[in-house]
């Protein structure tokens, strides 16, 4: 342990005196501040702590992730380019002993830097509402769709299978199938326009959506519905009239609690907040919307359209795990990096990394892209690129921002399954196979 | 066995057996038709760097491996130190692998050029080596102050050896190779890069390290350099050995005679000169001429003496002028340090203390004898060769004795440290044998 030690500790000092960390550092040092002035987003004061907490942590994040690849890389590279590496493995150190230290010095600047800057971070969007004075009902708002974090429900998908078969079944018999339209594609259509009619409601009609184990700690609390209105037809003032009835159904007559009509812009997320008494002691609770007749259109929600959230934890421990999921990030990019160095030189396993680590932040887009393309190619694709997309880690899938922004619950089980794949599955792998083939390396192998 | 040895040691006090002595010592380094073919990108096979390659080299010998550039000298060290992977046969180094850590804590290694970390300091790198080899604090800073010492490096140990000259980082790179006080050390061009004086004290401390017991191998292609301090040579060429033995017998021209006396009269001459006519001989008379090397330090410590120092002359000091202020100071520090790290050792081991200093002060008979028996690899054969050959090739020794002594008092420390602290098995047997 001593020797992993040494080894750490000379990494680190290897990363600052060289300066590879010193222009990462300044620039967040630099860029935060600013960004916390000014950056306003939408005026509000709650847009303009989203807009620095989603720019801030996304660019801690982009340019830790880029430091410790470098690092990573820079130092095992470096130490075999440069020949320090005779002098240090004919010392009495097991090689996996040099991997181990050049690992622990990476993960422990990175796990300082991201430490320093996302303090900065804190303490900036702490501070921001202080500093704007700002009045009560941006104080009320903020605290409730920002300073906390939420869990969320969303409605259950409702199975449609019988009936798209019952439509098929209809269109076969009236013999109105499509002609050269294959009957895998005609499914998928029915699918789609019967899940639709069911998120759609037309003037007068009311959509109910029921939601079971809603827990709320503390019953005076306040729960909301997060809702985002489609449209059939776009009214001229791109607004739209609703009624909410929330309560429980189940009851005859039915309890519940009817709010003053709505006027809510299209395609806008909005909240609705209702008291958490509403909510039956089994944590039952239904909400219904009632597409006024004041609206000319068809309104629809669109699948991401509709939720309800309840605080569930509080902004500090949310944030606190959201750069634990950086941190596992970078953790994975510490020993993705060792192990590119073991068999490449600085500048491929450079690229080769970097090609990873944004085939990762993208992965979801990638995997739906290549799942889109490789229909068609089958079991070759399914057993070549799958693989090795689903090898990586999914960054976006992770991306602490998206619940940060949106007061979302970030809870231990996501992060635990985070920290499983990427860190216990993944990474594991890779520092295996890290060591492995560093253990047989030639280490001053020549090729003429 | 060793141990066994040490008994018998004590009880026959020096008239050791040297049958029995040579019955258990195996090779320092051995190998075995080691070959390295390196091949090209597509594995085919390009150069045969080191072709079936038997190599013997006894305990506590200097061992000089020469050759033209790209003989296959490094490559041999590397394939010792399992650096390199052989293509085919075997090394055995200290009786084991080179490249399993326990082995490679009793070797010293300097690689062609210093691959040294830019970014550390001259103290800071000592301390990250001295650290890989699990040397306790105290130890590890004792040693490194001592080195720095040696290798005249004190004035600039905390300059990032980035910015140190080629000489410079060769020292630094030399007192790595010393920091766990080795008993096979391994230079590769030890002396590229330094001055006349720094070639010159390099050269004594290999020749001081060999009296002590140390195995040395080095590799070169400066001839005068391995002539003046090794017992045996093995020239390659082409990864193949063209020529092996004992430097003496190398270079002895058994047909020929030499005679040395103080300067003659002509008329002397003259008779001498029929003489030798009588005898159907050939003869050639004139003065025998110093070395360069010995004219040039001769010259350099002259203008030490008189020049007052500038700022240049203590970058390349002479090791000896460097320790001779230090001397007292350091056998003081060896007492402190070693007082709380003999209590781990066996109850002995102070004596081995005392022993020591006054090896290097005013050797008295008994405890020459005991100071021999200290030393942790036992001499033999070849070192009263060196001895002799070392007389032989410097007529004129430059070195004063008592900066001589200073050396020896670090060397000493170096020694002596290493054995009550190290728990490495190897070192509790050697700290046995001190008994």
């Amino acid at each position: 342990m001593r020797i992993i030690w040494a080894v750490a500790t000379n990494t680190i000092k290897q990363a600052i005196r060289m300066k590879i960390a010193a222009v990462f550092i300044v620039l967040l040092l630099v860029l935060l501040p600013v960004m916390g002035v000014s950056m306003t987003g939408d005026g509000t004061l709650k847009g303009r702590l989203q807009t620095f907490v989603s720019y801030g942590l996304s660019l801690t994040n982009l340019l830790l992730c880029l430091l410790t690849v470098i690092v990573s890389i820079y130092t095992l590279t470096n130490d075999i380019q440069q020949r320090q590496i005779y002098t240090v493995i004919t010392k009495p150190i097991r090689r996996y002993q040099l991997i181990l230290g050049k690992l622990l010095g990476v993960a422990l600047l990175s796990t300082v830097l991201l430490t320093l800057f996302s303090a900065i971070i804190y303490a900036i969007t702490i501070y921001t509402p202080k500093i704007y004075d700002a009045d009560k009902s941006d104080l009320f708002q903020i605290d409730n769709e920002f300073f906390t974090a939420r869990a969320s429900l969303v409605p259950p998908q409702v199975d449609v299978a019988e009936e798209v078969l019952d439509a098929y079944k209809k269109l076969e018999k009236g013999d109105q199938l499509p002609p050269d339209m294959p009957r895998r594609e005609v499914m998928a259509e029915l699918t789609r326009r019967i899940q639709l009619r069911k998120r759609a409601a037309v003037v007068g009609e009311r959509l109910v959506w029921e939601f079971d184990n809603v827990k709320v700690l503390d019953p005076n609390e306040t729960v909301f519905i997060r809702y985002k209105y489609d449209v059939a037809i776009s009214p001229p003032d791109l607004v739209i009239y609703g009624r909410w009835d929330v309560g429980d159904i189940r009851q005859v007559p039915p309890v519940f609690k009817t709010f003053s009509p709505t006027k809510d812009p299209i395609r806008t997320f909005r909240e609705l907040h209702i008291p958490a008494s509403m909510i039956a002691e089994d944590g039952y609770l239904a909400v219904s919307f009632l597409n006024l007749p004041l609206n000319d259109t068809t309104v629809i929600f669109p699948p991401d359209g509709l939720e309800l959230l309840y605080k569930a934890d509080t902004f500090t421990a949310n944030f606190i795990r959201g750069v634990l999921l950086i941190w596992l990030r970078l953790i994975f990019l510490a020993v993705l990096g060792l192990l590119t160095s073991t068999f490449l030189s600085f500048p491929v396993a450079i690229l080769l990394s970097l090609c990873i680590l944004f085939t990762a932040t993208f992965s979801g887009f990638c995997l739906e892209s290549f799942d889109y393309l490789g229909e068609n190619l089958s079991w070759i694709y399914f057993y070549t690129v799958r693989p090795i997309i689903l090898l990586l880690p999914q960054f976006d899938k992770f991306n602490p921002t998206k619940f940060l922004v949106s007061a979302r619950l970030l809870s231990w089980s996501l992060l635990a399954e985070a920290a499983g794949l990427m860190i216990c599955i993944k990474a594991s792998i890779l520092l295996l196979l890290a060591l492995l083939i560093f253990k047989f390396r030639e280490i001053a192998k020549v090729i003429i | 066995m060793n141990r066994e040895l040490c008994d018998v040691k004590h009880k026959v006090t020096g008239c050791v057996s040297r049958d029995v002595r040579y019955e258990i010592m195996e090779y320092a380094v051995e190998t075995f038709s080691l070959t390295k073919i390196f091949s090209d990108w597509w594995g085919r096979d390009k150069v045969y760097a080191v072709d079936e390659l038997d190599l013997q080299i006894r305990y506590n010998e200097v061992f000089g491996l020469l050759g033209p550039n790209g003989s296959g000298k490094t490559t041999t060290l590397k394939l010792l130190l399992g650096l390199l992977h052989p293509t085919k046969g075997k090394a055995v180094v200290l009786g084991g692998d080179g490249a399993d850590p326990k082995i490679n804590a009793r070797i010293g290694f300097l690689p062609e050029e210093s691959y040294l970390y830019r970014y550390l300091n001259a103290r800071e790198t000592l301390d990250f080596y001295g650290r890989l080899f699990g040397l306790p604090p105290k130890v590890r800073k004792m040693r490194i102050e001592a080195l720095l010492d040696m290798v005249g490096l004190k004035a600039v140990a905390n300059r990032p050896v980035g910015t140190f000259s080629k000489g410079m980082t060769r020292r630094i790179g030399l007192a790595q190779a010393l920091i766990n006080d080795p008993d096979l050390l391994i230079l590769d061009e030890p002396t590229t890069g330094l001055d006349p004086i720094g070639t010159r004290q390099i050269k004594d401390l290999i020749l001081e390290l060999a009296k002590r017991g140390k195995t040395i191998l080095l590799s070169s292609h400066l001839l005068a350099d391995v002539e003046d301090v090794c017992d045996r040579i093995s020239i390659l060429y082409g990864g193949k050995i063209q020529a092996e033995g004992q430097v003496r017998d190398l270079l002895l021209q058994t047909n020929k005679m030499q005679i040395t006396t103080d300067t003659l009269s002509d008329n002397a001459v003259e008779r001498i000169k029929k003489l030798i006519k009588d005898e159907h001989a050939e003869c050639e008379i004139t003065s025998p001429m110093d070395k360069l090397e010995t004219f040039f330090i001769k010259t350099v410590v002259d203008a030490q003496q008189q020049a007052q120092p500038t700022s240049g002359a203590v970058s390349t000091t002479d090791i000896s002028d460097f320790l001779a202020a230090e001397a007292v100071q350091e056998s003081i520090l060896d007492k402190l340090v070693s007082a709380p790290v003999s209590r781990q050792t066996p109850a002995d081991s102070p004596k081995t203390e005392q022993v020591v200093p006054v090896e290097t002060s005013e050797p008295k008979s008994d405890d020459k004898l005991l100071s021999e028996l200290s030393k942790p690899v036992k001499p033999t054969q070849p070192k009263p060769v060196a001895h002799d050959r070392q007389i032989e090739t410097q007529p004129v020794e430059t070195e004063a004795p008592k900066s001589e002594e200073v050396k020896k008092s670090i060397l000493d420390q170096l020694t002596d440290r290493s054995t009550p602290q190290n728990d490495d098995g190897e070192q509790t047997d050697k700290s046995q044998k001190q008994k």
